[in-house]
């Protein structure tokens, strides 16, 4: 009994921080979100958001344990996205 | 036939090999499914990068009580569902169906949510088109991305939450065994719904509030 309570603390334990430092992010993003910071505040917005994302990835996604395969095709879909906005924006920013 | 033996199904030679395929099956799906959304953060981008202004003006609009409380559902179920798995891995079926309930009750209250929003938003007439309430013109195109980028995130959610309920029927009925690679699938998949969340929560609720 006691080694079952212990064994279900240690699953909680760890996804439980990685979510206290999810939400202290949210909070932080959501609390920057009101001070004037002109272009900087979605650029920070959005590095937080970037941050956050890769916390939830590497640890309740668990890629850090994942085989090479598997970062490799989450890679993959990250670098076709690159390239998506790489080649949309070079076409807009170059009009006129 | 042991509940372990019936987990494991052709060709995979173990049940580690088999949680591991499924997962790589599942990462080649999210990998199209990071192309979906990336084209429409694409647009977003394009439209802000010429209606700036319009942009922060239509952003200030929209609901940022409903989106905190949603995003902070979210990224709760992330860690019942991260712990259903883990648990489902060591078979603790009991923690397993408790965290899977809360996941999907986390979802639904989300869905919930959503819907007492986009009420809101309908009441204040926020739906591009003739006597659209925000001015210059522009503020339509955010509105426009606000309603396809939270749809299509909504609908993304609501499959997950019928995943979640479906899987737990199964597990429930001894269909499948818990410590099978069902999981695997469904936990990377509700973990994707949150993440594209986590970018739509800053583009569409934060922009336009200082």
């Amino acid at each position: 009994m006691r080694r079952d309570r212990a064994d279900t603390r240690r699953l909680w334990l760890g996804p439980l921080w990685t979510w206290v430092a999810l939400i202290l992010l949210f909070a932080i993003n959501l609390g920057s979100a009101y001070v004037p910071l002109g272009d900087g505040n979605l650029a920070f917005n959005l590095f937080i958001a970037a941050v956050m994302a890769v916390i939830l990835i590497v640890f309740l996604m668990d890629l850090r344990n994942s085989q090479v395969v598997i970062r490799v095709t989450a890679v993959a879909g990250l670098f076709w996205m690159a390239l998506m906005f790489s080649l949309t924006f070079s076409d807009y920013l170059t009009r006129n | 036939m042991t509940t372990l033996a019936r987990a494991v199904q052709e060709p995979w030679p173990d049940l580690r090999t088999q949680r591991e395929a499924v997962g790589l099956g599942m990462w080649f799906f999210l990998a199209s499914e990071v192309l979906f959304f990336a084209a429409l953060f694409c647009s977003y981008a394009v439209y802000r990068s010429f209606n700036e202004e319009a942009f922060r003006a239509a952003a200030a609009h929209t609901k940022i009580v409903y989106g905190s409380i949603n995003t902070a559902l979210l990224l709760t179920s992330s860690l019942t569902m991260t712990v259903a798995l883990r648990a489902a891995t060591v078979r603790l079926r009991p923690l397993t169906m408790m965290c899977l309930g809360a996941t999907a009750a986390l979802g639904i209250a989300f869905l919930v949510c959503k819907g007492l929003e986009y009420r809101s938003d309908i009441v204040e007439g926020l739906i591009p088109g003739p006597n659209f309430p925000l001015s210059p013109p522009a503020t339509e195109i955010f509105w426009g991305l606000y309603w396809v980028m939270t749809g299509i995130h909504a609908i993304h959610l609501t499959a997950g939450v019928g995943i979640v309920i479906v899987v737990m029927v199964l597990f429930g009925r001894g269909t499948i065994p818990v410590q099978g690679s069902t999981m695997e699938g469904v936990a990377i998949y509700w973990h994707f719904v949150d993440t594209v969340w986590i970018f739509l929560f800053p583009l569409l609720y934060l922009a336009g509030r200082s």
